[in-house]
């Protein structure tokens, strides 16, 4: 595809001058004029009954105003609804921990103060006594008969099933087939962490009943639609704002119980609220991600043709997961059979309540749906003693076979995961690679290479993420100013969204601004998550520009007396095709329409001004190949990963920069998530990596140079693009797990999933030789 | 003796107050100065979000109470950057490599920069590598920071 | 994540730090760099009624020679250390400190704090005692040296008296052709070792006539290898046999088990690392 002007040009971002000269303003930086500071009063126990409560010294503490229970709050919560999945398992509706607690970091008072370290002072002065109780941490002790319920009120510890369903001839595919390989794939439980914790200021004021909110979210408008429903006020009474936001993945998608009691204190208090999580109980309590496992079999037939997939699907979705956004089960199905040519499906699934931190979305949040088949497949590779890439090769999808209806009635279209393929293969120098893998291992060492492929449904766009709306307003001088409803943490819309408008309308991204981030002045809109702001964002954008754009030149066309198809459009200014002095700036149309309109062609609207929401199509697929090598030291399992590369196809790139950006970001989560990040809780429900002292998470030294190319195929769309935010940590997961399963393969050690730190690879290897 | 008189030069100004002795630096130049450039990513010095430079060395300003800064001088992104619209070397690499995203981060990576690169104008990447390893960063999977740093480098050695 | 309150003292006289600890006992704790006394202060898994911070008292900073060893003032900071050219008698000291944290925390972290923070998994507590030296404590009842191999007692404790403060380590410079290595294994660079190593060799021609070996990592204190030691002295380069060295000596540890890595994972650690620094030193010393 050839880059037009602005789009497909890696421009560097508006965005970068002040955020690098410290001039961002994130939620932590905002100032309200009279607010208090909140901190919370947390269980440190995963399951008990709460027998004492008293606030009393807490609320006499130096520089207290308030010290709040589920006594005050709850009460005051009208209703909950949710923007979740449909059937997504919900748990019970509570702000505050009422009578008994139920995982480590329920928060169960909010003690609001002239500044956080009075606030804390007075936290420990909250006489609390719990009675503990026998947490349920394990998934299988969870969903056995006589387990002790995490919600006693839900009635089971299992809130979503879907029973094994699927294709009547499954079971006669695996009993025919030559070969069935079966494991059960993990992930453990890693988290999202943003840079930035999670922060919120609220302020109420009663007089004019208007809830002003500052939110470091992903989503103004869902914070909004939630406060709405919280507060049973009307949703034109709440304003919410998003400062500059350090990042999101998923955990700053819905606001949690904390942030719910924030506001409520506003409320109650009259007077400001804020509120900055910090790192430990971001770590702990905001939400945690993965922790899953599939029983996954494939049946392959004589030539290495996969002729079934079965999986059985278990999620420990933790206490209170975010509203009812998990349950990953019902959006695993479709997908499983990944890039490949699949004919046969089955699938079950259970989300099953632990007393633990609930699941918030991260970055892919149903990428078990490519973890468990890729690592199935050089398993396969194995057992059936062919290469991992030749497996690959001979089911992948090629271009010959689409459009292709996978057994789940969805339908790729416009895919390249067979040319993705060939290109990291080639990056990688695969069979430079085998090689060299053989010449290491006659000196000892091992090396490994992974593989992983994946079809990623990106712009999920069913329910309220369906749509999104732009509207573009050309002023008094000509300048450009588009709204919005996404709320970016730092995927770069702003400068992707100028190059759109600045492609279509024919000027300058300097005369471009992009207002997001404020429902007072956006368009309702979903938000950023789910790799959807290109396809979204950017083709309402668009749509909204063509519409102006048009606007544009049937003035131009009567101002200088020639066909609107005559006409182009350049560095904001219209002129006749093949003059240069026939032409009228868009400062001189802006002048027509709001000041001469007499000069407006009869029948026209003097309007420069034009919205469009965008339906989007429920899913539009790209895909990437992820390519991994790495080296374990067997005597102190470390793990060093020597190269990485992807080929990857999102259609048109808007700016490749951007792009390569995001795909970094994921691989390093990938790479991050698999090797060193481990949320680990020990037979108590603590939390023991609740620091980054345990946590550990990647830095500059461990990675590698990850190298990037990139296929264009068109896409469903206007504007041409698909989405890929998450793509990078959606296929990185299996690529580093398979780089070491093939590294540690002669040693006879099987691996099945992650964690892969160095303790759990020496222990591995130490079993495999026992 | 909770509260303690404070003289620091902050950024070239000579700064003068009581603060409490548990103030750490982060918070004082962030709530008491108002120069919220220097961020908190962890508060136990790890991720470097909060880095400043004090008497010219790169620390980790949520490791130190304020009041150990009496009679230093502290330098924050703030001091570190143009007030003109124009970037510094440093910072336009940064730019040029898209080595930011939120931007959470940045300003610790920065002023990190800043403080290698004055004592190490020629790093192998190796050893960028290993002086941008005290720095988190979550958006980036450092291939831009680590670009930026490069480039910077070799900008400035000629 | 904000530290209680506390009163804060910045004597710049030694006697007067001395007599503040004195007079709160437990309530009061030294601050030197901070790197590891504040995270703990911040997140209130320790707290105290008074901090006393070493940082005006001159006397407590810099590195002199005197008499074939060094003496580092306990508030030398970890950077100025690497930095020192008189420090420089005593390579290990340099070499260690490569592998601690970051940048960033030898700006602030000192040689002092962080053998009288005895985590066992640190990189100076290992070079102080593979090289036998002497810490310098001064207390109320006045001055005293305690060698290395008595002042590490267990994790996070040494023999110290609470109202006592370290003032200055001293270590021995060794001469002739010498080597030194420092080997660990991290998960990530900076962090604590899982397992490390600390070694010095003096040669006499072909002849090994000195050797310091230490292990960190591995135990709840330093673990000083005086048999490997012994068996190296006057052996000849060439007839040793590292490999079974490293094996034997790590037969010996019983090393603690965590997240990271286990008690038999960390043996096999050290069983490679002996070796490898022993042989890092020995190359060293031939080219010395």
């Amino acid at each position: 595809m050839t880059a037009g002007r602005f789009i497909g040009q890696a421009i560097t971002r508006t965005e970068d001058p002040r955020l690098l000269t410290g001039r961002g303003r994130y939620i932590a930086d905002v100032l309200v004029p009279g607010a208090s500071d909140a901190a919370f009063l947390r269980s440190d126990v995963a399951r008990g009954r709460i027998v004492c409560l008293d606030t009393e010294a807490a609320r006499s503490a130096p520089g207290v105003r308030a010290v709040y229970t589920a006594a005050d709050l709850n009460p005051l919560v009208h209703d909950i609804t949710t923007a979740g999945m449909p059937d997504a398992p919900f748990p019970p509706k509570y702000c505050l921990a009422e009578n008994d607690v139920r995982f480590v970091g329920d928060p169960i008072a909010i003690v609001v103060a002239e500044n956080r370290y009075l606030a804390e002072d007075a936290v420990e002065l909250i006489d609390v006594e719990i009675e503990p109780q026998d947490p349920v941490l394990d998934v299988d002790a969870a969903r056995d008969a006589d387990s002790e319920l995490v919600h006693p009120e839900v009635g089971t510890n299992t809130p979503q099933i879907i029973p094994p369903f699927g294709d009547p001839e499954l079971d006669q595919a695996f009993a025919d087939a030559a070969h069935v390989v079966r494991d059960t794939v993990v992930m453990h439980r890693y988290v999202q962490v943003p840079m930035e914790c999670r922060g919120i200021i609220a302020e109420w004021d009663p007089y004019s009943y208007e809830l002003t909110v500052w939110s470091s979210t992903q989503s103004v408008h869902g914070v909004q639609t939630f406060l709405a429903g919280l507060l049973g006020i009307g949703s034109n009474k709440i304003r919410v704002l998003q400062p500059d936001v350090g990042g999101g993945f998923g955990q700053k998608t819905t606001i949690g119980r904390d942030e719910w009691a924030v506001v409520l204190a506003a409320v109650l208090l009259g007077r400001p609220v804020r509120w900055i999580e910090d790192r430990r109980e971001n770590l702990t309590a905001a939400a945690h991600a993965r922790d899953e496992s599939m029983d996954l079999s494939v049946a392959l037939d004589g030539d290495g043709a996969v002729t079934a997939i079965r999986g059985e699907y278990i999620e420990n979705i933790g206490a209170y997961q975010t509203m009812g956004s998990n349950g990953m089960g019902a959006f695993l199905a479709p997908f499983l059979t990944n890039a490949y040519k699949i004919p046969k499906v089955g699938f079950g699934s259970q989300a099953v309540y632990t007393n633990t931190c609930g699941k918030a979305p991260y970055r892919g949040p149903f990428l078990m749906y490519a973890v468990g088949i890729e690592q199935l497949m050089d398993t396969a590779a194995r057992q059936i003693g062919v290469d991992p890439l030749d497996l690959r090769r001979r089911n992948v999808i090629r271009a010959e076979d689409l459009p292709y209806t996978l057994p789940s009635f969805l339908c790729y279209e416009s895919i390249t995961p067979a040319e993705t393929l060939d290109e990291a293969a080639s990056m990688i120098d695969y069979d430079g690679f085998r090689a060299e893998q053989i010449a290491a291992r006659d000196q000892g060492r091992c090396l490994g290479i992974g593989i992983s492929l994946c079809v990623e449904p990106s712009a999920i766009a069913f329910g309220q993420m369906g749509t999104e709306a732009a509207t573009v307003r050309m002023d008094f001088n000509g300048k450009v100013t588009v709204a919005i409803g996404s709320s970016s943490t730092g995927m770069s819309v702003a400068t992707t969204m100028k190059q759109v408008v600045a492609e279509h309308l024919g000027c300058s991204p300097d005369d471009i601004s992009i207002i997001q981030g404020d429902t007072a002045t956006t368009p309702y809109g979903a938000g950023t998550a789910g790799s959807r702001s290109a396809v979204l964002y950017g083709n309402a954008v668009a749509g909204a520009s063509t519409e102006l754009r048009s606007k544009l030149l049937e003035i131009a066309a009567d101002a200088l007396e020639a066909a609107a198809h005559d006409l182009e459009i350049d560095a904001g200014r219209v002129f006749v095709r093949g003059t240069t002095t026939k032409g009228i700036s868009f400062a001189e149309l802006a002048q027509v329409a709001y000041v001469g309109h007499d000069m407006v062609p009869p029948g026209t609207a003097p309007s420069l001004e034009a919205s469009h929401r965008y339906k989007a199509p429920t899913f539009t697929f790209s895909n990437a190949c992820h390519i991994c090598t790495c080296e374990v030291d067997v005597d102190t399992g470390r793990v060093t990963i020597l190269r990485y590369v992807v080929s990857e196809d999102c259609g048109r790139m808007i700016n490749p920069k951007v792009v390569e950006g995001q795909i970094f970001g994921g691989v390093v989560q990938g790479i991050g998530g698999v090797l060193y990040e481990h949320m680990v809780y020990d037979d108590d429900g603590n939390p023991l990596t609740s620091t980054f002292v345990d946590y550990l998470l990647p830095t500059a030294a461990e990675v590698p140079t990850i190298e990037v190319g990139h296929i264009e195929s068109p896409a469903p769309n206007p504007l041409g693009v698909k989405g890929m935010g998450e793509g990078g940590a959606i296929a990185s997961p299996a690529a580093v797990v398979n780089a070491v399963a093939d590294a540690l393969a002669p040693l006879g050690v099987k691996v099945s999933g992650s964690p892969l730190g160095p303790r759990q690879i020496f222990e591995m290897i130490a079993a495999a030789s026992d | 003796m909770h509260e303690m008189a404070l003289r620091v030069t902050v950024n070239g100004e000579r700064v003068s107050r009581t603060v409490e002795a548990r103030r750490t630096l982060a918070d004082f130049l962030r709530d008491d100065l108002r120069l919220t450039g220097t961020h908190l990513g962890c508060e136990h010095g790890v991720c470097g979000a909060c880095t400043v430079l004090l008497d010219g060395d790169a620390v980790r300003s949520c490791l130190m109470f304020a009041v150990q800064a009496d009679g230093a001088e502290v330098t924050t992104i703030e001091g570190l950057s143009e007030r003109n619209g124009e970037l510094t070397p440093i910072q336009a690499a940064f730019q040029a490599e898209h080595g930011l995203q939120c931007g959470y981060c940045t300003p610790g990576f920065v002023v990190s920069a800043h403080a290698f690169l004055a004592e190490h104008p020629n790093p192998s990447d190796e050893e960028i590598r290993d002086a941008l390893s005290g720095n988190l960063c979550r958006c980036t999977g450092y291939q831009g920071n680590i670009a930026a740093v490069k480039r910077a480098a070799s900008g400035s050695s000629s | 994540m904000k530290p209680a309150p506390f009163d804060y003292h910045c004597p710049d006289e030694l006697a007067e730090a001395i007599a503040i600890l004195q007079r709160y006992g437990d309530e009061a704790k030294v601050l030197a760099g901070g790197q590891s006394l504040i995270p703990l202060l911040s997140l209130r898994l320790s707290r105290f009624d008074h901090l006393v911070d070493l940082q005006a008292i001159d006397d407590l900073r810099g590195v002199t020679a005197i008499d074939g060893s060094i003496r580092v003032g306990a508030m030398t900071t970890q950077a100025a250390l690497a930095r020192s050219e008189d420090a420089a008698a005593v390579p290990l000291l340099a070499k260690a400190t490569s592998h601690i944290g970051h940048y960033q925390i030898r700006n602030r972290g000192t040689l002092g704090g962080s053998l009288a923070h005895a985590d066992p998994a640190a990189e100076y507590p290992a070079v102080a005692v593979a090289l036998d030296a002497s810490l310098e404590v001064a207390g109320p009842s006045g001055s005293r040296r305690i060698p290395a191999l008595d002042f590490f007692e267990s994790t996070w404790a040494t023999t110290m008296e609470p109202d006592e403060i370290l003032v200055a380590v001293h270590f021995p410079i060794w001469a002739g052709s010498c080597g030194w290595a420092v080997a660990e294994v991290a998960r990530r660079a900076g962090d604590f070792a899982m397992c490390g190593a600390v070694c010095g060799i003096q040669l006499d021609g072909q002849r090994v006539s000195r050797a310091a070996l230490a292990l960190f990592g591995v135990g709840s204190a330093p673990v000083r290898a005086h048999t490997v030691e012994s068996a190296l002295t006057g052996i000849t380069v060439d007839d040793l046999d590292l490999s079974d060295i490293g094996a034997e000596l790590a037969a010996s540890l019983d090393p603690p088990g965590d997240l990271h890595a286990s008690g038999d994972q960390r043996r096999k650690m050290a069983k490679v690392l002996v070796p490898q620094v022993l042989a890092t030193a020995i190359d060293e010393a031939k080219h010395a």
